[in-house]
């Protein structure tokens, strides 16, 4: 499902301008990072996608849904939204009954409740918490299970804010993989993020805000690379490219496997 | 100045240990990191080393905990606020709340202590340079930004001029740019003022940069003591769930070297 | 532009009335009181509202703040007072009739009265909120002996409850996005309850521990002898004036219980 922003523009009532006539097309099964200071717009532009904000100008489509046209719950059968803070939402007596509560509200049959709620626990590693109470797990778990509450709501598009805040590097290698994974089911996922090395090992494309405006977007390789455009934005370029430039190399990869190969080559090549 | 002595502490009604037979010396002016997976033992050490254990948290204890020589159970916390600062993750919940101006909140703990109003008048405009807050100095501190929340609760601390400073993961909701002002905030303190600060963490490459010695904990028991170079480069970090910077990670794969860099600029010396 | 503090009613001003010391107001307003209980009529009131309040008001430039507070406030009373004091007071002039009921003067006049009692006495109370900064009553009050902890409770719950509204809202915001519907009928509206009520309460229970550590953090139980960042301002004729209109409001009320037992 494509989700498609047209010439938005958003102020909020108090009436500062914080999207200003944004263009963006997201197709079916990407992993896009948003990145940007705090107060770029990032999470005013994502909020638009599920209807919690209307465009006060221009128009978001999510397939061929106009948002204007629908609430946000009905929006919630195309768009899941991972808040920053799980507190903000766990309520249920149970983990699994929190899992549950979207999947219900989308009216699926128990049935398919039962194995949506199974599949989401495995995702992320909580099926042997199905029983525990929400507020017995810590709070990086906390932020496992509403994720795992999201992805068992099985929308196309899942918009994650800031899903590594607060993780170690356990809870960052799990959400890595469940990123992973839930590209591979064809999920387009949105991730808001100040992570900018996360970014690197996991998303395609890359959107940079700036003042309300989309200041660069394009493909993950082509955009982090581009040191003076992120420092206009006040994003840092990820620690191996950093490094890259650091040491002149030619190219500048996004992982540690294709930063090795680079780098042996760049040695040989200066050796000659 | 805050040693520990084979000091072990469980939580109330709880038999697991979160500190576990610790033995560590803190000297003054030192700028210490700690690492460690969630629930190592991290925040627990924390509130140890600012009396909170055992004042405000109950439960039982044994071995050592001596801050200035005297054990740290014959003190109280009305004595030790002052002398040492503790600042947390969440900002919203170290705002007082009763005040209205940011300017008045860092005054807020000024006021308990009894500080003649000349001085506070200059100890909370040089706390507000420190994290680069002054223009906030007449807002309202709920009207801004989380992270900018997180800087004036740091600020209203340093006000304080304690002479020991711990920070539980300050920087979690915080922007790249405010981690940076954070971190230089706390190392001109540090070398300026020769107060300890003792910061536990995830950003690795920041603790590499600016700690003299960091140390590694797992299941509430020290793991690692060291250079920030020698812990934060070990393989041994990968099975903490502490992880490794992307420069040691790409360094390990290219250098027979023992000691591994961590920082941008150790790993442009070596890969040079 | 007058501007609002978290969930004050405060008006931000360097004006005269602001700059009286919070106590010099709080005696206002205790007078205010004692001139709703005891003047014995419409003119009184009203003479008291239009040539004293008025003009307090003018002089902390906060006039149009004021009025609408006095008409927000008082307003609803007046129109329901006129309503059921005309209807049910009684009294020979019968200025209409509404089936079986009357509505009289004497009514009116009843309903006014009360309605202009409740102006005068609420009217002190809004002047001194809208003209002082809450956090300085409270320091005012604190130098006096108020117990700090008290203090503390009363301005932390007027700021923190504009918080605890943002946070319902982004509490509902991801209940909405979870798929909850929130415009429909009244059976559904208990369905929203746990789910928005839960995390407020279970998210706020968990703060307080912390809430609490940042507190002592701050030295809140420091045995030091507090002081504060802004000294009030105080004079010896604003403590005469004290003392007058606290022996001002006590003498009203007295001939005001004296001649009624007379």
């Amino acid at each position: 499902m494509n989700l498609r922003v047209e010439n938005v523009s958003f102020r909020y009532p108090s009436g500062v301008l914080a999207l200003d006539g944004v263009n963006a097309e997201i197709a079916s099964g990407e992993v896009v990072g948003i990145l940007g200071e705090n107060g770029a717009g990032k999470t005013t532009l994502v909020k638009l996608f599920n209807g919690l904000l209307r465009p006060s100008q221009g128009k978001v489509w999510i397939g061929d849904w106009d948002t204007a046209d629908h609430s946000t719950a009905a929006l919630a059968a195309r768009v899941g939204f991972l808040f920053q803070n799980p507190d903000d939402q766990l309520f249920e007596r149970t983990v699994a009954r929190e899992v549950a509560y979207g999947p219900r509200n989308q009216g699926a049959s128990e049935a398919q409740v039962k194995r949506r709620v199974a599949q989401a626990l495995k995702l992320v590693g909580l099926q042997a918490q199905a029983d525990s109470h929400p507020y017995d797990l810590p709070q990086p778990q906390r932020k496992l299970l509403a994720l795992a509450a999201t992805i068992a709501m099985q929308t196309p598009i899942l918009v994650l804010d800031e899903p590594t805040i607060g993780q170690d590097e356990v809870g960052r290698t799990t959400i890595g993989h469940i990123v992973n994974s839930l590209h591979q089911m064809g999920r387009t996922l949105i991730i808001i993020t100040h992570d900018v090395d996360f970014c690197a090992q996991h998303a395609q494309r890359i959107l940079v805000m700036l003042q309300g405006k989309v200041h660069v977007d394009g493909a993950a390789s082509e955009v982090l690379i581009q040191t003076k455009i992120l420092d206009e934005a006040e994003v840092a370029p990820p620690q191996l490219v950093r490094l890259a430039q650091a040491l002149k190399m030619p190219a500048a990869p996004l992982n540690v496997e294709d930063f090795v190969d680079e780098y042996k080559q760049w040695r040989k090549k200066r050796k000659k | 100045m805050i040693r520990l002595k084979k000091f072990s502490y469980w939580y109330p009604a709880t038999e697991q240990h979160a500190l576990d037979r610790i033995t560590l010396d803190i000297p003054e002016g030192q700028f210490l990191g700690i690492v460690g997976a969630n629930g190592a033992g991290k925040s627990t050490l924390c509130y140890a080393l600012s009396g909170f254990v055992p004042h405000f948290y109950n439960g039982e204890l044994e071995g050592e905990l001596s801050f200035d020589n005297t054990p740290m159970a014959e003190l109280d916390l009305g004595k030790l606020a002052g002398q040492v600062g503790l600042v947390f993750q969440n900002p919203f919940n170290q705002i007082s709340g009763a005040r209205f101006t940011v300017r008045e909140e860092i005054a807020f703990g000024l006021e308990n202590l009894g500080v003649p109003r000349a001085e506070m008048r200059d100890r909370i405009e040089e706390a507000m340079e420190l994290v680069n807050i002054q223009e906030l100095a007449e807002r309202s501190p709920f009207s801004v930004s989380g992270g900018q929340q997180q800087r004036i609760a740091i600020a209203s601390i340093l006000a304080m001029q304690p002479r020991v400073l711990v920070l539980d993961e300050p920087t979690s909701q915080l922007d790249p740019d405010g981690t940076r002002d954070v971190f230089a905030a706390l190392s001109k303190l540090v070398s300026t003022r020769k107060i300890t600060v003792i910061i536990a963490e995830h950003k690795l490459e920041w603790l590499a940069t600016f700690c003299d010695r960091v140390i590694a904990l797992a299941n509430g028991r020290l793991r690692a003591e060291g250079s920030p170079q020698d812990v934060l480069s070990s393989e041994q970090m990968l099975r903490l769930g502490v992880g490794r910077t992307q420069y040691s990670e790409a360094a390990a794969r290219l250098l027979r070297s023992k000691q591994l860099p961590v920082t941008l600029e150790q790993a442009k010396k070596a890969l040079q | 532009m007058p501007s609002m503090r978290g969930g004050t009613i405060y008006v931000e001003g360097r004006s005269g009335l602001h700059k009286l010391h919070p106590l010099t107001k709080l005696a206002l307003s205790g007078l205010c009181f004692a001139c709703a209980a005891a003047l014995p009529g419409l003119p009184w009131l009203l003479g008291m509202f239009v040539l004293v309040l008025m003009p307090l008001a003018i002089w902390g430039r906060i006039t149009r703040a004021f009025l609408k507070a006095c008409l927000l406030v008082v307003g609803p009373f007046l129109l329901s007072l006129a309503i059921i004091q005309g209807f049910f007071h009684g009294g020979d002039t019968v200025l209409f009739q509404l089936g079986r009921f009357t509505y009289t003067l004497e009514g009116l006049m009843a309903g006014l009265l009360f309605a202009a009692r409740l102006l005068v006495a609420l009217g002190g109370t809004l002047l001194l909120m809208q003209s002082t900064d809450q956090a300085q009553l409270m320091q005012a009050l604190t130098e006096r002996g108020f117990p700090a902890r008290i203090a503390y409770v009363v301005l932390t719950a007027i700021q923190i409850f504009p918080s605890f509204q943002d946070r319902a809202q982004v509490i509902m915001d991801a209940q909405q996005a979870r798929g909850l519907e929130l415009q429909t009928g009244a059976l559904n509206r208990a369905r929203l309850l746990l789910p928005m009520v839960g995390p407020l309460i279970l998210g706020s229970v968990m703060d307080v521990s912390e809430r609490a550590m940042a507190l002592e953090a701050r030295g809140f139980s420091s045995p030091a002898q507090k002081t504060s960042l802004h000294s009030l301002a105080d004079s010896a004729s604003q403590r005469t004036l004290r003392w007058l209109l606290v022996a001002a409001a006590l003498g009203l009320l007295a001939w005001r219980v004296g001649s009624a037992l007379a």
